[in-house]
């Protein structure tokens, strides 16, 4: 089967309708053995220091993974993606640009995704089918979400790397979803959880750490929502595959995250926040909103490259945690 | 008798404390700490109270840098910040402040109301306008630390704040004919208006100074300066993390 890659979520209904495997390159990149070995080869090609580890790391994931062409979201995510677009193109790779409009325009939404169609080869009719036919794996992972925060049963960075998976269902979702079946009949024997504990959101993209939850965790305290990621999941129950993308917050203004994020930080009882921004990310400017909107304790961490957090990050969680903490004790 | 530590990045600070009082305090280079207490065992490094002075020592609470590094039997850990607020409470008895602490490596600012840390925000990945940074520049500038912590008139415009890139630009500047007491007043200036925006976030009372760099009067004034906020620096600068520790032990 044709693989096609893609820069950050766009509609996966259509590639699947398509019959391609979809892959999402950020998880390519972060799951590949050596990220940072990837990261380092696109320097030695060139690309700055002070860009961001996740272009970096895409650049050169997508050399390497055997895929007919790419779709680039060039408008919804940065413009580093532009320049990252280009240079594949200029090395013979097939590109085709996605733009999420900014303002959620749904008319142009729908013509964008329509020109998705037809330059896979697919049409509308098949996208509806596959729409339908993953209906019942969101659903799934809406349960999975809610036995996170509201007994316990998975564990934040659990919740994380199901939800995170979904932008590509790794590639095969009917073999994904017999695994997600496996892993909640699994957490159905576990016990629930409810002990007092600081109870986190993590807002943001995701971590290029890779044991930022591992870590939250030894500190005493529990992610319960994982902002892009649960995002990634498309958990709308939207009444079509138009509604479902108009709906998804991410690649679209702050505001329509920030309305998302009160909603389920209040009804998660989250007790503070912690905002993950990428080095060099145009989103580190949005942080300023955020922290001005939502009226919860919030951390701002900054991850450059991928692998273990730093020490001075861990200080910062340590303390952040610790200080929660206190203030829900005396609450 | 509780005993607080404070493992930094350039100096390691103990308290010992006897009925709420300081009865003791110790200060070491880290590395030399590192080197002469720290042993190798089991995959990680601990260190002797016995070879501290300290034998038998069974109440201590550690933070800083080191904390999660080494291994120190029966040691409580307590986060940077919280033994921060500790100390900066105790020493100045306030109950409402902004605490600033500048240290070796990072700056912390902290946000304590009702004697309760609210909020805290530390500065980026790098040594930029930390106690290093001005170690370098008064290396460069020829000058004892002491010296170079009483210039704040007329201070030279810098743009560097890098520890390493900053030597360049005061040797430029020397070789301009600017003179070093400017230089010095510039090196001062530079940490200060780092600070300010993480000092912007708790716009509110006055500002408590602690950590190493706190032991410069001439910071002090250009803070007090560029705020417009009364700024209060603690009787034990270095000493703030390690008492913080003590009291909470």
């Amino acid at each position: 089967m044709e693989k096609i890659g893609f820069t950050t979520t766009v509609p996966v209904e259509t590639i699947l309708a398509a019959g391609l495997r979809p892959v999402d390159l950020n998880n390519t990149f972060i799951a590949s053995e050596d990220p940072n070995a990837l990261v380092e080869r696109a320097e030695a090609e060139g690309l700055p220091r002070t860009t961001c580890g996740w272009i970096k790391g895409l650049y050169r994931a997508a050399q390497d993974a055997g895929l007919s062409g790419i779709v680039a979201v060039t408008q919804g995510d940065c413009s580093n993606t532009q320049a990252l677009m280009e240079l594949w193109q200029s090395q013979g790779m097939r590109i085709i640009p996605f733009a999420f409009p900014y303002d959620r325009d749904r008319d142009l939404l729908a013509l964008q995704m329509r020109k998705l169609m037809d330059a896979l080869g697919t049409e509308e009719e098949a996208s509806r089918k596959k729409f339908d036919a993953l209906k019942g794996l969101r659903k799934k992972l809406s349960l999975l979400d809610r036995l996170t925060w509201e007994d316990g049963r998975v564990t934040g960075g659990e919740n994380h790397r199901w939800l995170v998976s979904s932008s590509d269902f790794d590639g095969d979702p009917e073999e994904f979803e017999a695994r997600l079946d496996g892993f909640l009949g699994e957490v159905k024997q576990r016990p629930s959880n409810l002990a007092p504990s600081v109870r986190l959101a993590y807002i943001g993209v995701p971590p290029i750490f890779t044991d930022v939850y591992e870590l939250i965790e030894s500190a005493g305290a529990k992610v319960v929502f994982n902002e892009v990621q649960r995002q990634f999941s498309m958990p709308f129950g939207a009444k079509d595959i138009y509604e479902q993308y108009a709906l998804y917050t991410y690649p679209y203004d702050v505001f329509g995250r920030i309305r998302d994020i009160k909603e389920q930080v209040s009804m998660r009882g989250v007790d503070g926040i912690i905002h993950y921004c990428q080095s060099f990310c145009f989103r580190t400017i949005e942080d300023i909103i955020l922290r001005r909107e939502l009226k919860l304790p919030m951390l701002t961490v900054e991850g450059d490259r991928p692998g273990p957090v730093d020490a001075r990050t861990r200080i910062r969680l340590e303390g952040f945690i610790d200080m929660v903490r206190d203030m829900k004790g005396a609450g | 008798m509780p005993l607080g530590m404070d493992l930094g990045s350039r100096e390691v600070k103990i308290v010992e404390m006897t009925d709420g009082l300081v009865v003791g305090r110790l200060s070491y280079d880290t590395a030399r700490f590192y080197r002469e207490f720290g042993r190798v065992s089991g995959g990680s490094l601990s260190v002797s109270f016995d070879a501290l002075g300290f034998p038998g020592h069974k109440n201590l609470v550690l933070t800083g840098y080191g904390r999660n590094t080494i291994r120190m039997d029966g040691a409580a850990v307590i986060s940077e910040v919280k033994a921060h607020t500790l100390g900066a409470i105790h020493q100045t008895g306030l109950m409402d402040f902004t605490l600033l602490d500048i240290g070796g490596q990072d700056t912390k600012v902290m946000k304590v109301t009702s004697r309760r840390m609210e909020d805290f925000v530390m500065n980026d990945k790098c040594a930029a306008s930390s106690g290093r940074y001005i170690e370098n520049m008064a290396r460069v500038l020829g000058m004892e630390l002491s010296e170079l912590s009483l210039y704040f008139q007329d201070p030279a415009s810098l743009s560097a704040t890098c520890a390493v890139f900053g030597e360049s630009e005061i040797i430029h500047k020397m070789a301009e004919g600017v003179p070093q007491s400017e230089l010095a007043a510039g090196v001062n200036l530079t940490i200060v208006k780092r600070t300010l925006p993480m000092l912007g976030r708790f716009p509110v009372g006055p500002i408590v100074f602690a950590g190493g760099v706190a032991r410069s009067p001439a910071i002090a004034r250009l803070l007090e300066r560029h705020t417009g906020r009364s700024v209060i620096t603690v009787p034990e600068p270095s000493y703030n993390g390690a008492l913080g520790c003590a009291l909470y032990a």
